[in-house]
């Protein structure tokens, strides 16, 4: 595919260093396939000649390649109602039990992070329009995030094919869906801007912070590829990201309870979710 | 549509100074010590700080937090910050200090020769966990070396506990003067014995 030769095992490593000092992903020695491809991507798109000349321009970030080189190895798998017991839950119990602390016309908020293409937060939105009776009386602000800015576009542009889709129900699509041709459909505007999408890196609290404070989080399928230091961090970040009470939500191969001791566990019917003590980090009882 | 847009509602940290998160780090209510605890993971003089709030600090999610910017740090001092600590009676502090080191597995090595001949048996048992983290290769030396002059069947159980999970076959002969050392010990003979059959399968797996 190329006339670049392998990363040495030193440019290996320190390319592996950076890219986890800046994202908290853990790339080694198994997934070298992965990585080089990736590089080699870049070296040829930035027209370097060697590995140092094209490190140097990451390092220097110019022409904005930091951005790009992180878009270029996240894993943006992701699809419409994935592991919809969480959102169940999400209306059997945990806005029920957030609502307690709320008067009608509060604001819910509710955040999705890492977001990817946008399914997740529109799946949210979508749960709550079609399963929630009370979704009229509350004010819900649904917030999607990811550190890669090409998913934010795809996200922001709403348009998805088949495979994004195959779990709603057709009715769904044809309700919350414009169809645009033979292979891809458009989420409709209104949806489209009920969610708000913004760049976040949850191991950078500089960036985490300004998102302020929310109900329920979900936070699905990212720290499978972090280490456990980057775990604790974003775990740390995202505790802040809470308000007291509030729930955080991991994917199924995740578990709190293995990265940091600050959540309790809250086991419902549907789903095993972890919650910000409701006493810490604000009055009581908030 | 009920679903509201909404504009940018949080506020950007201001710059924290230096010297008050060291104060509030010791006299800060809870919010406060649990926000200097992260923000002390950028300042000068944070290694030092931390490690002194941490042998007074009876919250166990500052505590938390501070473990988490000593491992941020990660300096040879941050990490020298944290090895003490095993030592402490506090069991959860002992347990919050073995769990940050864990995280950082690279920078604990170099230590792992001297915990493992450490006086206290305690210590020895928590560092043979740290050496669940290392290469299987790196594992086998150290904890092989262990268990041929290990007094204690705790500690030995320990590593046998590790090795099971990570030990390559180089280490069967340890395991056997280990069993022959500890033969009126049932359990350890035991625990030997799973260890010994499952190195044995993992290694003809790997073979095969
Ligand atoms: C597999 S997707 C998960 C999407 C969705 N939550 C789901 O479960 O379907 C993982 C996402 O994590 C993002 N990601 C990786 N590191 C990140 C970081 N440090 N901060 C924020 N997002 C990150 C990637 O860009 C990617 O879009």
């Amino acid at each position: 595919m190329t006339e670049f030769p392998a990363l040495t095992e030193d440019e290996f490593r320190k390319l592996c260093d950076f890219l986890y000092r800046r994202t908290g992903m853990v790339f080694n020695e198994p997934k070298r396939y992965y990585v080089e491809r990736r590089v080699v991507e870049r070296m040829l798109a930035t027209s370097s000649a060697s590995f140092t000349d094209y490190f140097k321009r990451l390092r220097a970030d110019s022409a904005g390649e930091m951005e790009r080189f992180v878009n270029a190895f996240t894993v943006n798998e992701t699809y419409f109602n994935r592991e919809d017991h969480q959102l169940k839950c999400l209306t059997s119990d945990l806005i029920p039990q957030r609502l307690r602390h709320k008067k009608p016309g509060e604001l819910l908020r509710l955040w999705s992070v890492p977001c990817s293409t946008g399914e997740e937060p529109y799946s949210v939105a979508l749960w709550l329009l079609e399963n929630w009776p009370l979704v009229d009386d509350y004010e819900i602000e649904i917030v999607g995030s990811d550190i890669d800015t090409q998913v934010l576009e795809a996200a922001r542009a709403g348009i998805y094919g088949k495979r994004a889709l195959m779990r709603l129900p057709p009715s769904l699509i044809d309700k919350y869906f414009a169809q645009l041709d033979e292979q891809s459909w458009q989420i409709i505007a209104e949806l489209r801007e009920s969610v708000r999408f913004t760049q976040v890196n949850i191991v950078d609290e500089e960036q985490t912070r300004p998102h302020g404070r929310f109900d329920i989080i979900f936070c699905r399928n990212v720290l499978i590829y972090f280490d456990d230091a980057a775990r604790r961090v974003a775990a740390e970040n995202l505790y802040e990201n809470l308000l007291p009470g509030g729930f955080i939500c991991l994917g199924h191969a995740e578990s709190m309870s293995r990265i940091s001791a600050l959540f309790d566990v809250a086991r419902f019917e549907e789903a095993i979710v972890y919650q910000r003590p409701a006493y810490q980090g604000g009055s009581r009882g908030e | 549509m009920p679903l509201v847009r909404k504009t940018d509602k949080g506020k950007p940290r201001s710059e924290a100074n230096p010297a008050e998160v060291l104060k509030a780090l010791t006299q800060g209510t809870q919010d406060e010590r649990w926000a200097a605890a992260r923000a002390a993971a950028v300042i000068a003089g944070g290694v030092q700080a931390l490690a002194t709030a941490l042998r007074t600090e009876n919250d166990s999610r500052v505590r938390e937090a501070m473990f988490t910017s000593l491992t941020r740090i990660g300096t040879p001092e941050a990490v020298s910050a944290i090895l003490p600590l095993l030592r402490e009676d506090d069991a959860s502090l002992r347990t919050n200090a073995l769990d940050a080191l864990r995280t950082i597995p690279a920078a604990v090595r170099e230590h792992l020769p001297v915990l493992l001949n450490d006086e206290d048996a305690d210590v020895r048992i928590l560092s043979c966990e740290l050496v669940r983290g290392l290469p299987t290769e790196e594992a086998t030396t150290l904890l092989g070396a262990l268990l041929t002059r290990e007094p204690e069947a705790n500690v030995c159980s320990a590593a046998v506990d590790v090795l099971a999970e990570v030990g390559g076959p180089s280490v069967l002969p340890a395991l056997d003067a280990c069993a022959a050392r500890f033969s009126e010990t049932p359990f350890l003979r035991f625990a030997l014995k799973i260890a010994r059959d499952r190195i044995l399968s993992q290694s003809s797996d790997i073979h095969d």
